[in-house]
């Protein structure tokens, strides 16, 4: 699905990213950690073509992003606000992002009448403009806005971050449930290292750039992230990428 | 603990967006201030000879003091549109253990460091100094700036308390406005009453009993306390900020729009941005002021030629292409990268832009046409001219647009807001104002006015026809520029 080669990028001659090679399956849920400034968002910002890398390129279907559009046809990604136009009620939003895909508004109310559950009673017919709703209501907006566009690749930085517990539960379910039955390629950062490994079926690592882990979910995932974001930190330098976990 | 609020003020002021980063627009700042003040300074000091000339034979005195109340009037009117309201944004103090009285106080004191307030000084003292006080002495001098000063403070706090409330309700901006016309209207124009005969009736009494210069001074003193109290009664974060929870929004479409397709929807999201953000709302209001601008330019005999019709009349149609358009893309920066990860091809985006221009011009046309008054000419020249418009000013307007990387806030007013503004704006001013004459002076001067006439007209019918072609030509050059103007707009 996504392949990147050689990708680097840099602010000031720091290079806060740097890939020398990374595959994602079609079908596989990838979660993408690391602590902050270690590179996830601009990672994301590659692979949607929204900054140009020094080096490098990211090809997703086999073509390269930068310069083609047809990535966008597939791929669906809620990275932040920034992602929204916040002047609108969140229903001429998703109008307006379904009619981007060719969907009628009856469509588009017939889907969001599915996710009465995520939202639970405060996105729709609130009278707000989405600029009005908070953080964590905002991230449903766009989260929702991602499912409608029936997405073949699913991108998601931080989606956990700012949302209630219960929405937390449902928003799990929902990209488990796409990722298993309808074959949605899932990407997806987060700092809750329950909820990754949880969701998650290969868990990157990222520091200082650089993807420094690359491993399959098992029921040590957790120990070991744990131990690499607690007291491991101190001991973090001798750990290299493992070939043999690296898929 | 002013000191401190001093000190973050001047550190927000310095560090904000709205100075401006670079020191260009800074000196032209500074430049423009010093222009104005100079101004207002030869002014001043002149005053006498220019009362003298305007009303010759009035005494001179009397028409001063008949002049001070007409000047305070106006002072309102240009306060409410500039004066910017001190917002020490204190949000970042209201849990600290700092006194609300405190706040509230410096939030109203520093209300008072406004240009506003030298300039009825540096225009009214000279003449105080020069022909008051030899003729009546120094007392009656300190009490006619005593009364000043009053009424400074008065209008100050006048005009910052109507804008706070125009803050919550936009209706009052402009109901204060147009009775601020009225009255002037009434004067000037219907001879109803005179405002210089009310203030004659004060100030020339002030001549004989200088403690009337108490009266300002106890009006000044009440806005004061009026402003004190609605701050610290309404010190709460939902009344200060503009996010209020205030009524119901309802969401609308444009059933004509959404027939243009993807373009239309573009263009009929970006009707709601400008509608509904303060800025760019402002700038389309702005526009209905330039309404006007035929008014001023068709009723002066001097400015009667053509040339000048085919400027104000570029003006009037194209206000909003020149006004919105110059900051372009900058109003869709806060969600510019959604705008680029979301199935929407630059072409279907620039159409839209092209749908906005052309309706939005067009029903600033329409509102042009009882200049009709002034002769079909007039008409024909304008709608020429709005022809030029949405086929070369919106070309002119995007290829700029691409090369605009400066983030603007759509929350904040339009007044003395620089946010936004770099070398670009003033670049496209050049080939915005010249194109047309380019076309049109040469002829002119030959005396072919009509074939000038006809050559705009021409050259704005072929660009519309071509669109197509110069669509593609931006989105070749967007693409050279894309990740540069989606940086600039992630920087906040």
């Amino acid at each position: 699905m996504i392949e990147i080669k050689d990708l680097k990028k840099a602010y000031n001659g720091v290079v806060v990213v740097n890939v020398p090679g990374l595959v994602i399956n079609k079908g596989e849920s990838v979660g993408l950690v690391g602590n902050n400034g270690a590179g996830k968002t601009t990672l994301f910002r590659a692979i949607l073509d929204l900054i140009r890398p020094e080096n490098g390129e990211v090809l997703s279907k086999g073509e390269n992003v930068a310069g083609h559009e047809n990535w966008k046809n597939y791929t669906a990604s809620y990275l932040d606000e920034g992602f929204l136009i916040d002047y609108l009620t969140p229903e001429e939003y998703f109008y307006f992002i379904g009619g981007l895909h060719q969907q009628s508004r009856a469509h588009v109310d017939d889907f969001l009448l599915g996710l009465g559950d995520f939202f639970n009673g405060e996105i729709l017919k609130k009278g707000k403009y989405i600029r009005d709703l908070s953080k964590g209501n905002q991230c449903k907006v766009g989260v929702a806005s991602c499912l409608l566009q029936n997405p073949e690749l699913l991108m998601l930085d931080e989606p956990f971050a700012n949302i209630d517990p219960s929405t937390q539960f449902r928003l799990k379910s929902l990209l488990k449930d796409l990722n298993k039955n309808k074959g949605v390629t899932n990407l997806i950062s987060s700092h809750d290292l329950n909820h990754i490994t949880d969701v998650c079926d290969r868990i990157l690592l990222m520091e200082k750039g650089k993807i420094i882990k690359d491993i399959a979910t098992s029921s040590s995932t957790l120990n070991e992230l744990e131990e690499y974001f607690g007291v491991g930190q101190t001991q973090t330098a001798p750990i290299k990428v493992d070939e043999e976990e690296n898929h | 603990m002013t000191a401190t609020f001093i000190r973050h003020e001047l550190k927000a002021f310095w560090r904000s967006k709205n100075t401006g980063k670079s020191i260009a627009i800074r000196v032209v700042m500074t430049l423009l201030m010093l222009y104005m003040l100079a101004n207002v300074v030869v002014l001043g000091f002149f005053l006498d000879t220019v009362l003298e000339k305007i009303f010759p034979h009035d005494d001179i005195v009397m028409s001063f003091c008949g002049v001070i109340l007409v000047y305070y009037l106006l002072d309102v009117f240009m306060r409410l549109q500039l004066q910017e309201l001190p917002t020490l944004r204190v949000q970042p103090y209201l849990q600290l253990p700092v006194k609300r009285n405190s706040l509230v106080r410096y939030l109203a004191f520093t209300a008072l460091f406004s240009f506003f307030n030298l300039w009825p000084f540096i225009l009214f003292v000279p003449f105080i100094v020069k022909i008051i006080a030899p003729d009546s002495g120094g007392g009656i001098a300190f009490a006619f700036i005593i009364a000043l000063a009053g009424l400074t403070v008065f209008n100050n706090y006048l005009a910052l308390y109507i804008k706070r409330k125009a803050n919550l309700n936009g209706w009052i901006f402009l109901i204060v406005a147009a009775a601020i016309i009225l009255i002037g209207v009434g004067d000037f124009y219907l001879h109803l009453y005179s405002i210089r005969a009310v203030s004659y009736l004060f100030f020339g009494h002030l001549i004989h009993q200088p403690l009337l210069a108490l009266l300002p001074v106890a009006l000044g003193a009440v806005m004061y306390y009026l402003n004190f109290y609605y701050l610290k009664q309404n010190l709460y974060l939902e009344e200060l900020g503009s996010r209020k929870a205030s009524k119901y929004k309802n969401s609308t479409d444009y059933p004509l729009l959404s027939r243009f397709g993807v373009a239309g929807d573009l263009a009929a999201n970006e009707l709601k941005l400008v509608l509904r953000n303060k800025r760019s709302r402002s700038a389309l209001i702005m526009g209905l002021f330039f309404m006007f601008y035929g008014l001023i330019f068709y009723k002066n005999p001097q400015m009667g030629s053509e040339g000048y019709k085919v400027f104000v009349g570029m003006f009037m149609t194209g206000i909003f292409i020149i006004n919105y358009g110059q900051f372009m893309y900058a109003w869709q920066a806060s969600h510019f990268d959604g705008l680029l990860v979301n199935k929407i091809s630059f072409t279907d985006f620039l159409k839209g832009k092209y749908l906005l221009f052309t309706l939005i011009s067009t029903g600033y046309f329409l509102l042009t046409t009882p200049y009709v008054y002034f002769g079909w000419r007039t008409l024909m020249i304008h709608s020429i001219m709005f022809v030029w418009n949405i086929g070369i000013n919106t070309t002119m307007v995007l290829f700029f647009a691409n090369r605009n990387f400066k983030r603007i806030d759509l929350s904040k007013g339009a007044a003395f807001n620089w946010e936004g503004v770099s070398g670009n704006q003033w670049i496209l001013s050049f080939p915005l104002l010249l194109a047309p004459f380019l076309i049109y002076l040469p002829c002119a001067l030959l005396k072919h006015e009509d074939i000038g006439l006809a050559l705009l007209g021409i050259t704005g019918i072929i660009f519309i026809l071509t669109r197509s072609f110069w669509i593609n030509q931006l989105e070749a050059d967007f693409n050279t520029n894309r990740y540069k103007i989606a940086e600039g707009f992630r920087n906040k």
